[in-house]
């Protein structure tokens, strides 16, 4: 079905990146010079990259692409993990599904709903702090790590109560997460089949013990609704718990990486937290450029674009990385300026698959930047930014994060 | 006082059917939009003062769906 076909002398993904802040430089040409351009996906597949931020914008808003693919079996696969490795759902009932799926779960996640939430996602971060502080006083070195014990365990325990799963569950469903988001190690596959058992378990205990939390409801609306299928249902689960930590846990990990290096942001932050909050959040959703890969679409009839002919079937790749530092969309795009005028980034997407805890990362990590400017205005880095380790999966991110600080 | 764009009044007007419930107009003006309880969005203030402009006008372009459209008013 896939026209495009396979070319070795394309770029393969992914593009090798000099440090864990900055992109790989082939993004720059590609986006001058070839913005829709045909690449090798790493499983070795063809597929178009998008580079662009305006046809990254607009593509992604066409409702010709889709998740699904015409003819699953022979649709380009993007890698060897379990997620957004190929096609997902069926082509006749995907919209239908992702419009029931979005009914569901918006609510839920509204910006509305979450400054409900803000009092609860403070106290949790507050204690993370203290935590934070008595192994700061404990070490030799007065190093702590920020990752171990601030990045993880916070969004791991709003999106827990959120949902309505154990919070002593943290570390295996989030080992699973990275089993399934794996480039390495090839389990990803029995990692999912897991993960998905693990959630028809826990979703079928909400029958008999309900809680008052969204896995409970969505219990609900599939014992009311016979066109909803159980496996959509774990599906559904296990994509909330999955993108609910783990995009969350990287971004507090990287905007601390870029606090760092902008050491003139976060004296301002000190001084104004409130204030100054808002804004570097959202330079750092700008900027933050976890993993290489992007997001995925299959084109469900021709699409022409520019000189480019997306052929039905087709896998397209959106570099959303690449389109938030494309030149012609932010002045100085590279760089780390959070009071720009252009506002529309595209770090949660765009269309009808806009992040649906888009709010609800913005409550975390608004509150998380404020607090450590309030409470620890001496924090720094321990190591250089080149010795801190990133793990190998589809979403990045670092494995520790030492810091420490002297009392100011 | 209504926002002026290039020195007209605005009138705000969203799509309810097309809105993804993504709450970004909420974020950038909370003045002027919200979410109803099923997370469509509000129109709080269909004619924006001059100081709502700018956020009102970052908020239709930051729609991922293009569901705010802003009408200069004569
Ligand atoms: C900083 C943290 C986050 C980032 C950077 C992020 C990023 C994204 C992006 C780029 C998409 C679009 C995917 C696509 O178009 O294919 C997306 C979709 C999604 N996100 Fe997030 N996300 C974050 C946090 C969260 C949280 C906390 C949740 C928990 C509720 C969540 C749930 C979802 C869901 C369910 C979708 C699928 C929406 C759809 O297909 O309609 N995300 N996210
Ligand atoms: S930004 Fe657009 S999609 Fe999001 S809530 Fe507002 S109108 Fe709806």
């Amino acid at each position: 079905m896939t026209v495009l076909d396979a070319d070795p002398a394309r770029p393969q993904l992914p593009f090798g990146r000099p440090n864990l802040l900055d992109l790989a430089p082939l993004y720059d040409v590609l986006r001058r010079e070839a913005p829709i351009t045909a690449v090798t996906t790493p499983a070795g597949d063809p597929a178009w990259l998008v580079t662009r931020f305006e046809e990254v914008r607009s593509l992604l808003a066409d409702k010709r692409l889709g998740r699904s693919h015409p003819d699953p079996e022979n649709a380009s696969r993007i890698n060897t993990s379990a997620v957004l490795e190929g096609p997902s759902g069926d082509i006749e009932t995907e919209e239908r599904e992702h419009t029931r799926m979005r009914r569901l779960l918006t609510p839920a996640f509204s910006a509305k709903r979450m400054r409900t939430l803000e009092g609860r996602v403070q106290q949790l971060i507050d204690g993370y702090v203290d935590a934070l502080v008595a192994e700061h006083d404990a070490s030799p070195d007065g190093v702590a790590d920020l990752h171990a014990t601030l990045a993880f365990p916070l969004p791991v325990a709003v999106i827990c109560t959120l949902l309505g799963v154990p919070e002593s569950d943290g570390d295996y469903f989030s080992s699973l997460s990275e089993r399934m988001s794996s480039f390495t190690g090839g389990d990803a596959q029995a990692a999912r089949r897991e993960f998905h058992a693990y959630m028809g378990t826990l979703a079928e205990a909400k029958r008999t013990a309900p809680g008052e939390d969204v896995i409970t409801d969505l219990v609900r609306a599939y014992d009311e609704d016979p066109d909803f299928s159980h496996d959509e249902l774990v599906r559904i689960c296990t994509g909330l718990l999955f993108a609910g930590h783990e995009t969350t846990v990287n971004r507090i990990g990287l905007g601390t990486l870029m606090l760092s290096g902008a050491p003139d942001q976060w004296r301002a932050l000190v001084e104004d937290p409130e204030g100054r909050v808002n804004a570097l959040v959202e330079e750092m959703m700008r900027l933050g450029a976890p993993g290489d890969l992007g997001l995925l679409r299959y084109a469900h009839t021709d699409v022409e674009v520019g000189e480019e002919t997306i052929r039905t079937g087709d896998a397209v790749m959106f570099s959303i990385n690449a389109a938030n530092r494309d030149p012609e969309a932010f002045a100085d795009a590279e760089d780390f300026v959070p009071d720009r005028q252009e506002k529309a980034h595209v770090g949660f997407g765009h269309g009808g698959h806009f992040c649906i805890g888009a709010s609800l990362a913005r409550t975390e990590l608004r509150a998380t930047f404020a607090t450590l400017a309030r409470r620890l205005p001496g924090l720094r880095l321990a190591v250089a930014l080149d010795d801190i380790e990133v793990r190998e999966t589809v979403t990045g991110g670092v494995r520790s994060l030492p810091v420490t600080w002297t009392e100011q | 006082m209504s926002a002026v764009s290039a020195g007209r009044p605005l009138r705000v007007e969203a799509d309810a059917d097309v809105c993804v419930g993504s709450g970004q107009c909420v974020m950038t003006a909370p003045e002027v939009f919200d979410q109803d309880d099923d997370a469509s969005v509000v129109v709080l203030e269909e004619h924006p003062t001059a100081d709502q402009a700018a956020d009102v006008d970052a908020a239709a372009v930051g729609c991922p769906v293009q569901a705010i459209v802003l009408h200069e008013e004569p």
